[in-house]
């Protein structure tokens, strides 16, 4: 498998050219998911497609009344057995700009209590007219598992460390717009904090490194466990790098990105103390110095700010954490669209 | 073959020109076999022109497998397996003698609980042998011994908390001096628990791209160092004290193992058929036997299956191909003493969940001399040995204490135990093909090779292919 995304995806026609009423005519777009589960099966032709529709709903976003008619009559569920605001809140705003009914579920995940099954309320959200459904579940895989039974479209919204698609995404997006070029083609990107349990990292390694990105893993060694056999085989053989040396991973790097580090982590005994974490991986100014000048500062959030980042860096003239934010609306909306059009021929 | 039900009691039959596996005497070769009323009354080595165009491809005579490690689910848990049901899955696989786990509920602690379990194999009129091994601490919760005298006094073949390991080093101590009096060995399954508290699938490249909690190899090799330990000092005190050590995994632990035996340690141990040829590449959706394995299906487009079955959730977890090729030396060098199933009926309830929430365990007395014989077709493992590892191999384990009438092999003049499978067929594995309750494999759908045509278990017949 190769996958790279092209530097200069302006040349092909809109995605969306045939406006933004219905559903896209998957002849017509070539896109060939049912679902959207991990990122690890998009194709170079696939994140071309995601980033230009992406392009597409970028520009709904500046109309003074930001929604088009698209998903008009779909009914979107929104499934979340974890906490979350800003991603539930992201794809709710998502659909309902592209005129989808919007059902939210939070949900208990109920692993010794006999309670209702992910099964059984599958079924249940599909018998109420769900057509697609955007999951979030702690456990690693469960999406794969809704999908099996669901007739619809499933969206991982995030799933326990495996990935969290719409996240690597919505930072591709974010890189292309905001480095000089619109590339990543041998742009250092450097990735700190708590790797291990991410499933940002572990999708952004996939985009990224298609995307041809020079990319680097840092966090202590006990939060970057595995992570080392992983580098050592590469992502479908597209080499990346591991270290736990800070110095090392920022060192003229392009984009920085730093991950939330969990309380829970000392408890664990993965960590000392967040004290200790803070000082010797927090990203502050003075780290951030290492970096290029101009270097993209990013966070998927939520911040904890002074921990593994400093505020005066999360609010920094480098930082990009907003546009994320806001491009994440757009990417989920560019996803909803494309899942929205699979016809019978689709493969998952 | 033709098969009658014969004047009296046991079964008429006669197989001639077929391959026979005789482990007991060492040979293999072309031959005949002759039963009469149930008993093996000639084996017939053939040579010369007789023998032309009879090869080890097709039919295929051998003692009846005996399994170490089965677990039957009753009493406490009939939705998941029965010993009716159980009994009935191992004559399909070929089995005619296998040892239940005691991790029922109750747990099999105290000789009233065997009592119950005896009655249901009687009840269920199978001519399978059924063997059962005792709790080492009571309710299997660590803490005090099991009523281990009585036990042994009512039969069971050794003790062990499989399903969870001996936890408390003293208690293990205690266990292997005390059964080791009795002459009994206690079956330890190898796990640190405290590494792998959460633990979803074999630390290592898979589980990292999976983002699945990681079980790692020490977890196995530091519990098999630590039970090695132990075993070196009671032995001296205690000679009759043996360690077997179940469903071993990995290449690290296998190593300690061979150490231990050099040295002259009574300790043996067993590998399954799953970790020998499924790897946990397939946790990704590649289905490729381990042999043919790279490890990085993602790098090769070997995926064609969808990730996270339920169905691979297992304890110990399917391990890198390394492991995998490290059961099979194991095995080929002796290192393993016997192939042990570990069959783990579950019902869906139970397996259609998340793969972290999955009940771990694989349904696998059915299926083991499929995968074991796909082993054999690619070279991995001689077809001698193969069979030698399920029946005077795990015997061996038990210290004769296997079979009704005390042998393992074609004997003449003894009630027949055989099994007889054909090699040149194959079968699909089906809910429907399985006898078992659980219908917990991630071989479902898959053809095997050697379907069981015939198992013949104390002279009575066990199973017959409908179509045999």
């Amino acid at each position: 498998m190769t996958i790279r995304v092209e530097d200069d995806p302006v040349a092909e026609p809109s995605p969306v050219s045939g406006g933004l009423d219905a559903p896209p005519d998957h002849a017509a777009v070539a896109w060939r998911h049912r679902h959207l589960l991990d990122v690890d099966v998009l194709t170079e032709t696939d994140l071309d497609l995601v980033m230009r529709t992406t392009d597409a709903m970028r520009e709904v976003l500046t109309r003074p009344i930001a929604k088009v008619p698209a998903l008009r009559g779909k009914q979107v569920t929104i499934l979340f057995y974890e906490a979350s605001t800003r991603t539930r809140v992201s794809f709710e705003v998502a659909a309902k700009n592209l005129s989808a009914d919007v059902v939210n579920i939070a949900a208990a995940t109920s692993s010794v209590s006999k309670g209702e099954s992910l099964v059984d309320t599958v079924r249940t959200v599909e018998a109420l007219g769900a057509q697609m459904l955007v999951m979030r579940h702690s456990v690693s895989g469960a999406p794969y598992l809704a999908a099996e039974i669901f007739g619809g479209s499933v969206l991982n919204g995030g799933d326990g460390w495996h990935a969290h698609p719409t996240q690597a995404l919505l930072d591709l997006y974010t890189m292309r717009e905001r480095l000089p070029g619109g590339s990543l083609a041998g742009r250092k990107v450097a990735i700190l904090g708590d790797v291990l349990h991410s499933r940002v990292a572990r999708s952004n390694i996939w985009t990224l490194t298609a995307a041809g990105a020079d990319l680097w893993l840092c966090g202590p060694a006990t939060l970057l466990r595995g992570f080392e056999a992983w580098a050592a085989r590469g992502a479908a053989g597209r080499r990346f790098h591991v270290t736990a040396s800070v110095d090392e991973a920022l060192r003229d790097a392009d984009v920085v990105m730093a991950l939330r580090i969990q309380r829970e982590r000392m408890s664990a005994g993965l960590l000392p103390s967040l004290r200790e974490y803070a000082a010797r991986y927090g990203l502050t100014r003075d780290r951030l110095a290492m970096a290029r000048p101009g270097a993209l500062v990013m966070h998927p959030g939520p911040m904890n700010e002074g921990v593994e980042i400093a505020p005066d860096v999360a609010a920094g003239a480098q930082s990009v954490i907003t546009d994320q934010v806001t491009n994440g609306v757009a990417v989920r909306m560019a996803l909803l669209y494309l899942l929205a059009g699979t016809h019978a021929e689709d493969s998952a | 073959m033709t098969v009658s039900g014969g004047d009296g009691t046991g079964p008429d039959l006669e197989i001639s020109r077929a391959w026979l596996v005789d482990p007991a005497s060492g040979r293999e070769g072309p031959g005949e076999i002759v039963v009469e009323d149930g008993i093996l009354e000639a084996v017939t080595w053939i040579e010369g022109d007789d023998a032309l165009d009879v090869t080890a491809d097709g039919i295929v005579i051998a003692p009846g497998f005996v399994d170490l490690h089965a677990h039957l689910r009753e009493p406490g848990n009939e939705d998941a397996e029965t010993v009716a049901t159980g009994l009935a899955a191992a004559a399909h696989g070929g089995f005619t003698t296998i040892c239940a786990m005691p991790n029922t509920t109750p747990a099999l602690d105290e000789p009233g609980v065997l009592a119950g379990i005896r009655a249901a194999a009687a009840a269920s009129g199978s001519a399978v042998e059924l063997l059962a091994i005792g709790a080492v601490t009571a309710g299997r919760e660590g803490d005090r011994l099991s009523a281990l005298g009585e036990l042994a006094d009512v039969g069971v073949i050794g003790f062990s908390d499989d399903g969870a390991p001996v936890r408390s080093a003293a208690i293990l101590r205690s266990a292997l001096a005390y059964a080791g009096a009795l002459g009994l060995p206690v079956i330890d399954h190898p796990e640190d628990a405290t590494q792998t508290e959460g633990a979803e699938a074999n630390e290592g490249f898979v589980a990292t791209v999976l983002g699945l909690r990681g079980w790692p190899v020490a977890a196995e090799a530091a519990a098999v160092a630590r039970d090695l330990a132990i075993l070196a000092d009671v032995v001296r005190d205690v000679p009759g004290a043996r360690l077997h050590l179940t469903h071993v995994s990995t290449a690290a632990a296998l190593d300690l193992i061979r150490a231990a035996k050099s040295a002259g340690l009574p300790v043996t141990c067993d590998v399954t058929p799953h970790h020998l040829a499924l790897t946990d590449e397939w946790l990704a959706g590649a289905r490729r036997w381990s042999w043919d394995a790279t490890g990085d299906p993602w790098a090769d487009e070997s995926i064609t299956a969808g990730p996270y079955s339920p169905a691979l959730r297992v304890n110990p977890p399917l391990r890198s191909t390394e492991d995998a090729a490290a059961c099979l030396a194991a095995l080929a060098d002796g290192t393993a003493d016997a192939i042990a199933t570990d069959h783990a009926p579950h019902t869906e309830v139970d397996k259609a969940v998340e793969f972290g929430l999955a009940a771990n365990g694989i349904s696998g007395l059915e299926t083991a001399l499929g995968v074991v014989l796909a082993a054999v077709d690619a070279g991995q493992l001689p077809l001698a040995r193969a069979i030698e590892a399920l029946t005077t191999g795990p015997a061996t384990v038990l210290g004769g204490r296997a079979r009704r009438n005390g042998s393992v092999g074609l004997v003449e003049g003894a009630p027949a135990d055989l099994v007889v499978f054909d090699r040149s067929a194959s079968w699909t594995v089906t809910p429907e093909t399985l006898r078992s309750r659980g219908k917990n494999t991630p071989l479902l759908g898959r053809a095997l090779a050697g379907p069981v045509l015939l198992t013949i278990a104390a002279g009575r017949i066990a199973w017959e292919a409908p179509d045999a």
